[in-house]
C-alpha cells in the first residue's frame, strides 16, 4: 500500500471518476474470469497472453497471472522456432518495462524479467544494464532494481572490478548513496580478499555437525590491507564532504571493523569447599548437550554441567559439582582439566596443598576484550584515524557521527588512557542526539563497566566497585566469576539479572540506593554471605524468593524498602531466611 | 485557513481519536475503496489488519466473529478424497481462483489452488483473535502444504507454485509453525543458515544474501529467530549488540525503514518490535515516535497513513496502533512483539496448545 497525497477534487469530479471507476471495474473482472476459465481448460494461447496482459497492466502483484503467463511461454518456446521465441520474449521485456513505469517497486514485474532474462536464446545483458540505470536514476534506493542488478552481474559474468568501477562512479557523483556503499561492501572482499584467517565459526548449538555458516558481511578483516587503506581514504573523503550522511560513516565502520573471536574456555575455577568447578566461555555456548569433558588427575570425569540460572539454555558460565570428598581434603593436590570438545580447546588448572580454591585464566587485557570492536592490526593505522576523525571534529563539534566514531577509536586503542575524554563526548553526544539519549547512557554504562574491569585485573583484586556511576543495566557478567566483593550502590538499577547468578565467588553484595525490585540473578550462589539493598524498590515477599538459595546468607538489609511496610514481615523472613541471623528492617 | 482552526488542528491532532479507529477497521470488513482491487489476491492479511487492529483496540465487540470465522475457514484449501493435494495446504488469500465455497471436507482439487504462506500466516492469527479452537484447521495439510516451499538454501516460496523466495515467508513459516506448536513444517537448521546468510556489513537483515538492510527484513530474522527459540545461539553478544545499534538509529522522530529514507508510520512496529526483542526499546524517545505516529493520523476518517497527510490504509492503521501500544498509550492493548497479535491473543493460544499437550498424553498408545 503505496502513500497517496490527498488531492482535493469537486463533487462534479468525483462523480464523473466513480462511473469510470465502476466500468473500469467491469472490465477487469470479465478479463480475469476468462483468463481463469483459460486456464483451467489448459488453452495456452496468444488470446490468453493479451488478456493476461490486459490484466497484469492493471494490478501486476496478481501472482498467478504471471505464472500463467509463465506457462503460456514455456508452451510457445517448445512450438516456435528460436527467431520467433526470441521476438517474443523482447516483446515480454517491453511489456514488463511499461508494467515497471506504473509500478517500479512490484515483486511480480521484477520477479517475472528476472524470469525472461534467463530464459532469453539471446540476451542484452548491456540493455538490462541500462534499464537498472535508468530506474535507479530514478530511485536509488529501489532495492528491487538493485538486487536485479546483482542478478544481472552474475548471469553475464560483468567482471566485479568493473562493478567496483560502477560503484565509484555513483559514489564520486553522490556521495550519500547508502545503497551504492552497501554493494560495495560486498564487491570490494571479492575484489580484494584479505590474508586466510580462520573463519569466525559460531557453533554453539545442539548438533556439532550443523554449524551455521559465517555470514557473508563476517568478512570483515577479509580485505587486503593496501585496498584497505585506500578505502579509508575514500570514506573519509565522503564524511568530510558531508559529515551528516551516515551512508560513509556505516562503512567505514566496517571497515574498521574486526572478525569474531575465537570461542575458547576463558577461565577455569575450582573450590574445594563447593567441591565445584565453574567454567566460562569466550561467548554463551549450550554445554547441556555434552561436549564439555572434565578430566581431574588424569580421570574423565561423569560431570553434569549446568548453566547458572534455568532461564538460560546458552551462557558463557557453566557449573559442576563434583563427588562429596574428591578435592575436599586441602593436603591433596589436584590437577584439571577442562576440554571444550567443540572447538578442541581446553584449560588446565592446578589445585594446590593448602590451597581453598584456584584458577586459570585470560584475562580481559590479555584477550583485549574491550577492543575487540575494532581492528588491531596496527595501532600506527588507528592513531591515524582518530587524528582525521578528530580534525573532523573541530570542524563540525555537533555531528553525532563524528563523536560515535572517536569513542569506538578512542575505546580500541586505550580504553582507560581516553576514560575522561570518552565521558565528555558522551555527554556532548547526549546533547546533540537527544533522540537516542537513554541509549548512550546505556552504552556510556557498559563502558564504564569495561573500564572497572580493567582498573580491577591491573590491581589483581577481586573487587568490582562501580557506584554513582547512573548505571542503568549490568552487563559483562561473564567476566566477574572471580569477584567476591561487588559495589554497585547509588546507580539506577533496576534488577540483578538473571546472568548475576554467574558471579559465582561473590561474598559481599552491596547494592544501596538503586531502584531494585527483582533479584533473579541472586540465585544459588554458594559464598554469598552479606547483601545489602538499602533504599531499593523492593516491594513484596516473592521479590525476596531467590534468595532463599543461597545457603550460607547470614546478613541482609532491607532498610527503606516497601516490603519492610507488609504485615509479619519478620516473621515471614525467619522463614523464608533462616540462616539470616542479621536482618535490617 | 483561520487561525483558530489552526489551532483546533493542533489540538485535535495530539488526541488519539479511538473511535475513527475502531469505525475505519468496521468499514475495512464492509467494503474498500476500488483502488485495493489488486490487493484481492490476499484480501485475509487485510483482515487480519482489521480485526487485529480492533483487537488493540479493545473493540472486538463489533465483529460479528462466527460470520468472520466462517469465511476464514473457507479459504482453507481442503484434502480432497484421497488426499493428492495435500502439499497444496494452507489459505487461500481470497475466493478469486474461484473454488466453490466450503468450510468442510472434502475438497475440490483445482490445479491453481493451493495455500499461500502469508495467507495461511495470518488466516490463523485472525482464527486465534477470534477466539475460534483451531479445531477445523487441517494441520497435517498446513504442515505438508508449508514443507514443500522451503528451499535448499533454507527460505520459502510463498505457494507451490513458484515465486520470490526471501526472509518474509520464513518468517510466516516460523510463526505458522510456532502457532500449531509444531516444527516439523520446515528445517530450522537451514532458515536460520539464511537468516545469518542475510545479515549485512552494517548489521542489520536484508531480503537475502547479499541484500541491503531493511527494517522490515530485521524484523522478520529476528522475529523468526525469537519464536524459533534461537536467537542466543544463531547470533552472538556482538552482532546482537551491533544489530540493537543499527536499529536504534532507525529512529529519527518516529522510525524509518532505511538510512536516507523518509520516517514512515509502519517502522514504529517493525524496528520498534525488534528492539523490544532485543530488550533495548526502552532506551528510544517515546515522546517523539508518538508525536510522529499521530501526525500521520486521519481526523476524518480514522487509521493512520505512512506519512502525514497522506491516504490511510488498513496497515499503516493497523501497524501504527502497534507502535503506539509499544511506548504504552493508554487503553490500548498489549502486542506479542514476535507473533504481532495482542497478548490477549497469545494467551488464548496458549490456553489452546496446552490442551493439545494433555491430550496428546493422555493418548493411549501415542509414543
Amino acid at each position: 500500500m503505496h502513500g497517496r497525497v490527498k488531492v482535493k477534487t469537486t463533487a462534479q469530479q468525483e462523480e464523473e471518476k466513480k462511473k469510470e471507476r465502476e466500468k473500469k471495474l467491469k472490465v477487469y473482472v470479465a478479463a480475469r474470469d476468462a483468463c481463469f476459465s483459460k486456464r483451467k481448460d489448459g488453452v495456452l494461447d496468444d488470446e490468453a497472453l493479451q488478456l493476461t496482459q490486459q490484466l497484469l497492466s492493471a494490478n501486476p502483484d496478481f501472482a498467478t497471472l504471471w505464472n500463467y503467463r509463465r506457462e503460456i511461454l514455456t508452451h510457445l518456446e517448445t512450438v516456435k522456432d528460436e527467431d520467433e521465441a526470441q521476438k517474443i520474449y523482447e516483446a515480454e521485456l517491453s511489456f514488463l518495462e511499461s508494467c515497471l513505469k506504473v509500478n517500479p517497486k512490484s515483486y511480480g514485474s521484477w520477479h517475472h524479467r528476472g524470469w525472461v532474462s534467463a530464459r532469453l536464446p539471446r540476451p542484452d545483458w548491456a540493455r538490462e544494464l541500462s534499464l537498472c540505470d535508468r530506474c535507479l536514476s530514478l530511485d536509488d534506493r529501489n532495492f528491487h532494481c538493485w538486487d536485479y542488478r546483482r542478478m544481472v552481474v552474475k548471469m553475464s559474468g560483468v567482471p566485479v572490478k568493473q562493478e567496483l568501477e560502477f560503484t565509484d562512479r555513483l559514489i564520486g557523483s553522490n556521495f550519500s548513496n547508502y545503497s551504492s556503499w552497501h554493494y560495495r561492501s560486498t564487491l570490494l572482499p571479492l575484489l580484494h580478499p584479505g590474508s586466510p584467517e580462520p573463519p569466525p565459526s559460531r557453533c554453539g548449538g545442539d548438533p556439532p555437525h550443523s554449524c551455521s555458516p559465517p555470514s557473508p558481511q563476517a568478512h570483515f578483516h577479509r580485505v587486503c590491507e593496501e585496498q584497505l587503506l585506500k578505502e579509508y581514504e575514500l570514506v573519509q573523503n565522503a564524511f568530510f564532504t558531508d559529515p551528516n550522511d551516515q551512508s560513509a560513516w556505516f562503512y567505514y565502520r566496517w571497515l574498521l571493523g574486526r572478525a569474531e573471536r575465537e570461542e575458547v574456555i576463558s577461565c577455569a575455577y575450582v573450590s574445594r569447599e563447593q567441591e565445584r568447578v565453574a567454567v566460562a566461555f569466550s561467548r554463551p555456548v549450550n554445554a547441556q548437550s555434552g561436549g564439555l569433558l572434565l578430566v581431574l588427575d588424569g580421570q574423565p570425569q561423569r560431570a553434569e554441567w549446568r548453566s547458572v540460572h534455568p532461564h538460560f539454555k546458552h551462557s558463557p558460565v557453566w557449573i559442576c559439582d563434583l563427588p562429596p570428598g574428591t578435592i575436599s581434603d586441602v593436603a591433596n593436590e589436584h590437577n584439571l582439566t577442562v576440554h571444550w570438545t567443540e572447538k578442541h580447546t581446553h584449560r588446565d588448572c592446578a589445585l594446590y596443598t593448602g590451597r581453598s580454591e584456584s584458577w586459570c585464566r585470560d584475562t580481559a587485557t590479555d584477550l583485549e576484550l574491550f577492543r575487540s570492536e575494532l581492528s588491531v592490526e596496527k595501532t600506527s593505522v588507528l592513531q591515524s584515524e582518530l587524528q582525521s576523525v578528530n580534525q573532523l571534529q573541530e570542524l563540525e563539534p555537533l555531528n553525532k557521527w563524528c563523536l560515535l566514531t572517536i569513542i569506538l577509536l578512542m575505546r580500541a586503542l586505550d580504553p582507560l588512557g581516553y576514560e575522561k575524554e570518552t565521558l565528555a563526548h558522551f555527554q556532548t553526544l547526549k546533547e546533540v542526539d537527544s533522540v537516542r539519549s537513554a541509549y548512550y547512557s546505556d552504552l556510556c554504562s557498559k563502558f564504564m563497566i569495561e573500564n572497572t574491569i580493567l582498573k580491577m585485573e591491573y590491581a589483581e583484586v577481586r573487587v568490582f566497585s562501580i557506584s554513582d556511576r547512573n548505571l542503568t543495566t549490568l552487563c559483562h557478567l561473564d567476566q566477574l566469576l572471580l569477584v567476591t566483593h561487588i559495589n554497585l550502590s547509588s546507580n539506577q538499577l533496576r534488577r540483578l539479572p538473571p546472568q548475576f547468578a554467574m558471579l559465582q565467588c561473590l561474598e559481599v553484595v552491596e547494592a544501596d540506593n538503586n531502584s531494585i525490585e527483582n533479584l533473579e540473578g541472586v540465585y544459588h550462589l554458594p559464598k554469598l554471605e552479606e547483601v545489602s539493598l538499602k533504599n531499593n524498590k523492593i516491594s513484596t515477599l516473592a521479590d525476596l524468593q531467590p534468595l532463599a538459595s543461597c545457603p550460607k546468607l547470614r546478613r541482609l538489609d532491607l532498610r527503606g524498602n516497601p516490603v519492610t511496610q507488609t504485615a509479619n514481615v519478620e516473621s515471614e523472613l525467619a522463614e523464608l531466611l533462616p540462616s539470616v541471623a542479621d536482618l535490617l528492617l | 485557513m483561520a487561525e483558530e482552526e489552526n489551532q483546533f488542528e493542533e489540538f485535535e491532532q495530539i488526541d488519539f481519536l479511538r473511535d475513527r479507529h475502531v469505525r475505519f477497521f468496521q468499514r475495512t470488513l464492509q467494503v474498500l475503496p476500488e483502488r485495493y482491487a489488486s490487493l484481492e489476491t490476499t484480501r485475509l492479511s487485510i483482515l487480519f489488519f482489521a480485526l487485529s487492529g480492533l483487537d488493540v483496540l479493545d473493540a472486538l465487540e463489533v465483529v460479528d466473529s462466527k460470520v468472520m470465522i466462517e469465511w476464514i475457514y473457507s479459504q482453507q484449501v481442503l484434502p480432497t478424497q484421497d488426499k493428492s493435494n495435500l502439499n497444496r495446504g494452507g489459505f487461500r488469500g481470497s475466493a478469486h481462483i474461484g473454488i466453490p465455497y466450503s468450510t468442510k471436507g472434502p475438497g475440490v482439487l483445482h490445479p491453481y489452488d493451493s495455500g499461500h504462506v502469508a495467507m495461511t500466516y495470518t488466516g490463523l492469527c485472525s482464527l486465534l483473535i477470534l477466539g475460534d479452537d483451531l479445531s477445523r484447521v487441517n494441520k497435517e495439510a498446513v504442515l505438508a502444504g508449508l514443507k514443500v516451499l522451503q528451499l535448499e538454501d533454507g527460505s520459502f516460496y510463498a505457494v507451490p507454485e513458484g515465486s520470490e523466495n526471501d526472509i518474509r515467508f520464513i518468517y510466516c513459516a516460523a510463526s505458522i509453525c510456532y502457532m500449531l506448536d509444531d516444527w516439523s513444517g520446515m528445517d530450522i537448521q537451514k532458515a536460520i543458515d539464511y537468516i545469518r546468510g542475510s545479515l549485512s556489513y552494517d548489521n542489520a537483515f536484508g531480503q537475502g544474501a547479499g541484500r541491503e538492510s531493511h527494517g522490515g527484513w530485521t524484523y522478520c530474522a529476528i522475529a523468526s529467530l525469537c519464536l524459533m527459540g534461537r536467537l542466543d545461539e544463531a547470533l552472538s553478544p556482538r552482532e546482537l549488540n551491533r544489530i540493537r545499534r543499527w536499529c536504534i538509529m532507525r529512529q529519527q522522530s518516529g522510525f524509518h525503514g532505511r538510512p536516507n529514507k523518509p520516517v514512515d508510520t509502519c517502522y514504529s512496529f517493525w524496528v520498534g518490535a525488534t528492539l523490544e526483542l532485543l530488550d533495548v526499546f526502552q532506551f528510544t524517545h517515546f515522546e517523539k515516535n508518538r508525536s510522529f505516529i499521530l501526525s500521520t493520523q486521519d481526523r476524518l476518517v480514522g487509521g493512520f497513513a505512512k506519512w502525514p497527510d497522506s491516504h490511510p490504509d488498513p496497515l499503516h492503521a493497523y501497524l501504527g496502533l502497534c507502535g503506539l501500544s509499544l511506548i504504552g498509550e493508554p487503553d490500548l492493548k498489549k502486542v506479542h512483539p514476535a507473533l504481532n497479535i495482542t497478548q490477549r491473543a497469545f494467551q488464548h493460544l496458549q490456553q489452546l496448545q496446552q490442551t493439545w499437550r494433555d491430550n496428546a498424553g493422555s493418548c493411549v498408545g501415542q509414543q
